[in-house]
């Protein structure tokens, strides 16, 4: 059993935790919600109008239609690519397989802004800046371990007889991998899909880097309006972001269950 | 060359002939070291088979080949009188339950096993009830609609037989499933694996290093050991003539004396010990005597060790209580003091002797088994 004073020191230091993780959302959506016309918290009044003056906007609708392209080209992208990856690197003895997985870290030991830059030259030299799909590729080449990581802690679980499994039963190695592996991983792919499109909603340096006046998605967009004047509409347009993420890990919880994606790597 | 073997389950053996499974100076060699090496049986159909060898003996590795996961280095399979060397697992008539199971585990234990039915392309009409049969020959017939982490491990072990049954293969194959069970499931399902396979009159092969589940349930045993095919018997003539002294020792308790052969027996440091060897051995040669311990007499006094031939005496090493035997380990006074090991088994004098007692040991010349000593222990 553990002590009074350990359970006090315990209990507050999980809410300190809660408060100093939370307060900047609870802070944001508070100054959404404000009737007055500078972000302030507490909030002056309670009215929806910034939420109404962010559906009306043009160019933040927009940033938000092209964030969503470029997230479900990232996940085009980076599912296939992320799954068959991870399914390999765990199902396979592949040769330099350490090697690879390094490789494919990459990624996370460059800094964005070096990534960024390099993308942002060898598209220029490509001529495909002034398109919104190159970001979308950008994004899923940066965020790829996220989702090889969960594919490759889903494919870990799964027996490593399941195919020699399945080829006994009668079915060729494609009947295998789309009636037995695929479906064994399926948890992973999800979690790591969602992950990917929650990602790449939000990036923002990567993004700043790759986009201009015609193709900004909406961090980008949110990034350009702080510079001109500080209105609630901001608040508004990143609660909007928050509700989203939410969305994404209710999703999750309900398609694969919570767990899975605590217990990936 | 059998390449376009048919995906149906009208696959029923050749007319005339009984063998159902046959190889042929089999050999996998794995750059250089051959885990099995040049094995050959032959195994009637509707029979059950073991193959029992210690961990790295190859047994497992002569499954996978029989199954198609490996192809031999050179050597042929044939199954139903085709060889399959050429077919890869998913076009062979060949159900497996393997060692950790490897259930479907994101189907229900009924999806699992009409698994093999689509796979083979059954007629789609055919199936539930097809699948609803086999999961009542397992007594799972109630539990099809449960997800596999739902299920116990028996239960998930009944699954397997049932995925692995569902499409009547020509050839059941069975890689330890067993070995990660409890005692008391084991030696159940060990049952289970024997009523199952009498109702179905299926050719099974099973693989294990469980010499009491060899004993059991087969009606053929194959004992390997480092890559080789020691014996092929029936269990009775396994367990009675062992055809070398490692077959003598991995199946029951053997106790080994070495030394040269004499007519009639062999000398072990000036002992004459007789014995009987099953095939010719010039005198003076390397042989090795094996005893079963339970083929042992043991007491206190040589009155009372009625008709045993053979009588030395030694002194009690240690006495082992097993709960219904107790296991003596006695030195013997001759023969440099080889260690005989000995089954007492009578209720009414057990723990009469204690550490240090002298005693008698007496046997029938026949049970010493005299072999030309090469092999190990």
């Amino acid at each position: 059993m553990t002590s009074r004073s350990q359970r006090i020191v315990f209990w507050s230091l999980v809410w300190f935790s809660i408060i100093v993780l939370s307060l900047p959302t609870v802070i944001v959506l508070g100054a959404s919600v404000t009737a007055g016309n500078i972000i302030t918290f507490p909030p002056q009044g309670f009215s929806l109008k910034w939420y109404e003056q962010i559906a009306m906007a043009r160019d933040l609708r927009q940033a938000f239609g092209r964030s969503i392209h470029v997230s479900l080209i990232c996940l085009a992208v980076s599912v296939p690519v992320g799954t068959l990856a991870g399914i390999a690197l765990t199902r396979f003895r592949l040769r330099f397989s350490s090697l690879i997985q390094v490789y494919l870290l990459l990624p996370f030991t460059i800094p964005l802004i070096g990534s960024g830059i390099g993308m942002m030259l060898l598209f220029g030299s490509w001529g495909i800046l002034g398109s919104v799909w190159p970001l979308g590729v950008a994004l899923a080449v940066i965020n790829l371990p996220f989702i090889i990581w969960s594919v490759s802690s889903s494919a870990a679980a799964l027996d490593g007889d399941l195919e020699l499994a399945a080829a006994s039963c009668g079915a060729g190695r494609i009947e295998a991998f789309l009636h037995v592996t695929l479906p064994g991983v399926m948890p992973g792919v999800i979690t790591g899909g969602l992950l990917m499109f929650v990602l790449a909603m939000s990036e923002f340096l990567v993004s700043l880097l790759l986009t201009d006046a015609r193709t900004v998605t909406l961090p980008v967009q949110i990034y350009n309006n702080i510079r001109s004047i500080i209105t609630p509409d901001l608040a508004a347009v990143s609660s909007v972001f928050v509700v989203l993420a939410l969305l994404a890990v209710w999703l999750l919880d309900r398609l694969v269950g919570l767990e899975i994606f605590l217990k990936s790597k | 060359m059998n390449t376009g073997h048919p995906k149906t389950p009208t696959d029923k053996p050749a007319a005339g002939s009984n063998v159902a499974v046959c190889a042929s100076n089999v050999t996998m060699d794995f750059s250089g070291f051959k885990a099995v090496n040049n094995a050959s049986f032959e195994l009637e159909a509707g029979k059950f088979l073991t193959i029992l060898g210690p961990s790295g003996s190859g047994k497992t590795t002569l499954l996978q080949m029989i199954a198609g996961f490996l192809t031999p280095t050179s050597g042929e399979i044939t199954i139903n009188g085709k060889s399959v060397d050429a077919a890869p697992p998913h076009r062979r008539s060949i159900g497996m339950v393997f060692q950790k199971l490897a259930l479907f585990p994101h189907m229900t234990a009924a999806q699992n096993v009409a698994f093999p039915l689509k796979m083979r392309r059954f007629n789609p009409k055919t199936i539930p009830n097809r699948v609803a049969q086999f999961l009542d020959l397992v007594k799972l017939g109630d539990y099809g609609a449960r997800r596999v982490n739902e299920l116990s491990g028996g239960q998930q072990q009944r699954v397997a037989i049932a995925r692995a049954l569902v499409f009547e293969p020509e050839l059941l194959l069975l890689d330890e499933p067993l070995a990660a069970l409890d005692v008391k499931l084991r030696e159940e399902m060990q049952l289970e694996f024997r009523r199952i396979q009498h109702e179905l009159g299926v050719t099974t092969i099973n693989v294990t290093h469980d010499q009491r589940e060899a004993l059991v349930v087969s009606d053929d045993i194959i004992v390997m050991d480092s890559g080789k095919i020691q014996q092929q018997a029936r269990p009775v003539e396994m367990y009675r003539a062992p055809d070398n002294p490692f077959v003598a020792g991995f199946l029951g308790m053997s106790s080994f004396l070495r030394g040269t052969a004499c007519a009639g027996g062999l000398v072990v440091e000036g002992q004459r010990v007789a014995g009987t060897a099953s095939a010719a051995i010039a005198d003076g040669a390397p042989v090795c005597g094996a005893i079963r311990a339970e083929q042992i007499r043991i007491a206190a006094s040589e009155a009372q060790l009625g008709d045993c031939d053979t009588r030395l005496s030694g002194v009690v090493r240690d006495a082992i209580f097993e709960g219904e035997r107790q296991l003596y380990v006695v030195a013997l006074n001759t023969a440099g003091e080889a260690e005989i090991r000995v089954y007492h088994h009578d209720p009414l004098t057990f723990g009469l002797f204690e550490i240090g007692a002298p005693v008698v040991l007496g046997w029938n010349t026949s049970d010493m088994k005299i072999f030309a000593d090469g092999g190990a222990e």
